[in-house]
């Protein structure tokens, strides 16, 4: 008998994650923010920001990002022409929910998701090394899980009505956010200024213009307020900080980027978590091909567009508490395996119609609502007080969850080889 | 043989693919019900050195293996 270990799925992998990689490097070259070509953690953020606003301190994280949007409707597309379209759903969808929580918020503390974790190492951040090893473990508990039983239970077909939930409501913010690109200024929205910059005393600007504090003028180079009170020095100005929010990529690129990648990825099965969790747990290598290809691919993007750069320090949207990262990532692995795939994977599932991949997203962007509000998501300085706290409680939940879910498998008759064989 | 892994997140059915394999059958069926799951363990029989046909059954898709 032959058996072989690198099929032909494993080169389809490869060759999809260079190109996943290579095109994340070039949308940070036309404007995202530094190693955030793609991040799914970064970009629900963002799309959750735009409702959360200032109230939840999400002022400089605000903005629909196109890439995300793009991916759900890429993925359906492709789904639909390639008749995989199948709505589906109800298993454990609550459960769903808590993980995609769950992982955000471990997201948020790392400062990315399992994708940008390894579009920062391609762009030289070493501190993502950190998350990545804390990726393999938190997956590795993850396996554990699996071989002693751990199932949330079969999905079922649903209504065709169900499975376009996602989908439409991805395509109504995406109404609105070429609404807000082409100027529009709805006032139950927050979108942050583009190509604003953070001064270390709270002014933003950008370019010529003040935007905080409200009627602040710039005035031989310092912010001073409308009541002449100089908020920001002169030299502070000059070292502003962009805000994340405020960078991106022009709003047709990143939507033509996202339609393409979301097709690209649910044709290959991308997925960032089952990369490591096949490797580990039943020795197929397929998705692992993936990751190695969007590691190479932003490798050489980057190199190529000269924004790589290697080191430990000032790396862009990222902190170096290597400890934080490493249990930050391992958190948001067992979650992203409790789950049954990384959150790329959830968006893209999303599009082809499954409403508890659409919970999961829906866990996603109240986790990250939560992060912010609280004040348990990370900042470059480092993790927030709130950090280590939240990811104790996070792991205390994915064990419960790890844990309670087991009967299912064992009961149900079908699925034991020997029982149904006719 | 038949397993039925339908509607399973990922990994069970390749996992419980993977387990039917260690009885060393000489085919195999195996009841999906999405494109992805499909995909994995086409992957996984042809890899193994199966002849694998897959045909639509209602909303599942049933993959036969035959050793080849």
């Amino acid at each position: 008998m032959s058996r072989r270990i690198i099929g032909p799925a494993a080169w389809i992998g490869l060759a999809s994650g260079l190109v996943i990689g290579a095109v994340a490097a070039t949308l940070v070259k036309a404007g995202n923010p530094g190693n955030m070509g793609v991040c799914i953690a970064c970009f629900v953020r963002d799309t959750a920001g735009v409702f959360g606003g200032p109230a939840l301190g999400m002022g400089g994280v605000a903005y629909l990002r196109p890439e995300i949007l793009g991916l759900v409707l890429g993925a359906l597309a492709s789904a639909l022409a390639g008749r995989e379209f199948r709505p589906r759903g109800g298993s454990a969808v609550p459960v769903r929910f808590v993980l995609g929580f769950v992982f955000m918020v471990a997201a948020l503390v790392f400062l990315g998701c399992t994708v940008r974790a390894w579009l920062r190492l391609g762009g030289g951040d070493l501190n993502a090394a950190a998350g990545i090893a804390g990726l393999v473990a938190g997956v590795f508990a993850g396996t554990l899980f699996l071989r002693a039983g751990f199932d949330l239970g079969a999905a079922r077909t649903l209504p065709r009505l169900a499975g376009w939930i996602g989908p439409g409501v991805t395509a109504l913010l995406l109404a609105l956010a070429v609404a807000v690109g082409l100027g529009a200024k709805p006032a139950f929205l927050t979108v942050s200024p583009a190509r604003a910059r953070a001064t270390a005393q709270g002014a933003l600007v950008a370019g010529d213009a003040v935007l905080k504090p409200a009627g602040g003028a710039l005035v031989g180079g310092a912010v001073v307020a409308a009541d002449g009170e100089v908020v920001s020095p002169a030299e502070a100005v000059q070292k502003a900080k962009p805000i994340p929010g405020g960078l991106r990529a022009p709003l047709w690129l990143s939507l033509a980027a996202g339609l393409f990648l979301g097709a690209l990825a649910q044709r290959s099965r991308f997925c960032t978590i089952g990369a490591i969790r096949d490797a580990i747990l039943v020795r197929r290598f397929d998705l692992a091909f993936g990751v190695l290809g969007l590691l190479l691919g932003a490798f050489a993007v980057n190199v190529a567009l000269g924004q790589f750069k290697l080191g430990w320090v000032d790396q862009p949207v990222a902190h170096g508490d290597l400890l934080g990262n490493f249990a930050a990532m391992g958190v948001a692995g067992l979650a992203a395996v409790l789950m049954g795939g990384c959150p790329f994977r959830q968006v893209i599932m999303t599009g082809e119609g499954d409403a508890d991949a659409a919970a999961t997203v829906l866990g996603m962007i109240a986790g990250a609502l939560a992060a912010h509000g609280l004040g348990a998501a990370s900042s470059p300085k480092g993790l927030a007080p709130l950090g280590w706290p939240a990811l104790f409680v996070a792991t205390v939940v994915l064990l419960g969850v790890g844990s309670s879910f087991r009967a299912a498998r064992r009961s149900a008759p079908c699925s034991a080889p020997s029982a149904g064989a006719r | 043989m038949q397993i039925d892994v339908r509607g399973r997140s990922c990994p069970i059915p390749l996992m419980e693919t993977k387990k039917a394999l260690s009885a060393a059958p000489a085919r195999l069926s195996v009841l999906v019900s999405s494109g992805t799951a499909r995909a994995h363990v086409t992957s996984l029989l042809r890899d193994e050195g199966f002849e694998v046909s897959v045909q639509e059954d209602g909303d599942a898709y049933r993959i036969e293996a035959q050793r080849g």
